[in-house]
C-alpha cells in the first residue's frame, strides 16, 4: 500500500496549481509553454478517453494486453494525465489492474 | 432466482502439476462448487503463464478460470476449501454479474443514443438542398 500512497504523492506534486485539475489534458499544455516561455509541445496527447473511444464499458481484469498499457516496467498505475482516460475509466483501468496484481497477472511496483 | 449472483473463480496450479493432475484440481474444485448448489457456466483452461512476480518459488503457474452461478455462502465455502487445497498457489474471486449488468445496460443506452443521432440531422441537409436547388 505505501507504494501507491507514494505515487500519488509524487503525481500530486508534479501536476502544480490545483487550477489544472479540472482539465488535465489542457493545464498541462499551458504548463509547459509557460515554463518555456514560448509555444512549445512536447508531444500531442490523446484527448479523448481511449475507453470512452472504443466504447469499452467493463474493463476485464483478465485482459492482460489492455491493461499492461497502463502499467510500466515498474509496475506503477500511469495517472490519468498521460493518457487522457476519463475518470470513470480510469477508476475501471486501476481496479483491474490491482485484480490482475493479486492473481500474479500484471507486476506489483518493483525493484 | 434474484439471489444468485455471478462470479469468476480464478486460480492458479502449481507448474510441476502435469495436465491431467490440472484437470483433476478442476474437477476438484468444480466439485467444491456443485456441492454447494452453484452452477458452473465455463470452464477456461489458459494452460501455463508466466507469473508477473513470483508466487512462492514459481515463476509461471496453470491459469484456470470459471464461471460460476450462485448465493453468497457459495463463494465464503469455496474459497475456504481452496485455500486449504494443495497445488493451488493463487486464487481469485470476482462477482461479474452487475458490472456486466451495467456495460450491458451502457451498450443499449448508446445504441438508442446513436440511433436518434442519425435520423435528426438529416432533415434540415434536405431543406437546404432543395432551397438551393
Amino acid at each position: 500500500m505505501s507504494g501507491f500512497g507514494g505515487g500519488g504523492g509524487g503525481g500530486g506534486r508534479s501536476f502544480g496549481g490545483g487550477k489544472d485539475r479540472g482539465k488535465p489534458g489542457a493545464g498541462r499544455g499551458g504548463a509547459a509553454g509557460a515554463k518555456d516561455g514560448g509555444k512549445r509541445y512536447f508531444f500531442r496527447r490523446r484527448k479523448v478517453c481511449k475507453f470512452c473511444a472504443d466504447k469499452i464499458d467493463y474493463v476485464d481484469y483478465k485482459d492482460v494486453k489492455l491493461l499492461s498499457g497502463f502499467v510500466p516496467e515498474r509496475g506503477k498505475i500511469l495517472p490519468r494525465r498521460m493518457f487522457g482516460t476519463c475518470a470513470e475509466h480510469q477508476r475501471k483501468v486501476t481496479l483491474a489492474i490491482k485484480r490482475a496484481r493479486a492473481i500474479a497477472l500484471l507486476p506489483f511496483a518493483s525493484e | 432466482m434474484s439471489q444468485d449472483r455471478v462470479y469468476e473463480v480464478l486460480f492458479v496450479a502449481d507448474p510441476n502439476l502435469g495436465e491431467p493432475e490440472v484437470d483433476a484440481l478442476t474437477t476438484l474444485v468444480q466439485g467444491y462448487i456443485e456441492k454447494e448448489g452453484g452452477r458452473i457456466q465455463k470452464v477456461e483452461k489458459w494452460g501455463k503463464k508466466r507469473l508477473a512476480y513470483l508466487v512462492g518459488k514459481h515463476r509461471e503457474g496453470s491459469y484456470v478460470l470459471m464461471t460460476v452461478e450462485g448465493g453468497v455462502a457459495l463463494v465464503k465455502e469455496v474459497e475456504r476449501r481452496i485455500r486449504v487445497t494443495d497445488g493451488i498457489i493463487r486464487f481469485i474471486t470476482v462477482r461479474v454479474d452487475e458490472e456486466l449488468r451495467k456495460a450491458e445496460r451502457r451498450r443499449a443506452r448508446r445504441a438508442v443514443v446513436e440511433s436518434k443521432r442519425k435520423v435528426r440531422p438529416r432533415p434540415p441537409v434536405e431543406d437546404v438542398e432543395e432551397v438551393e436547388l
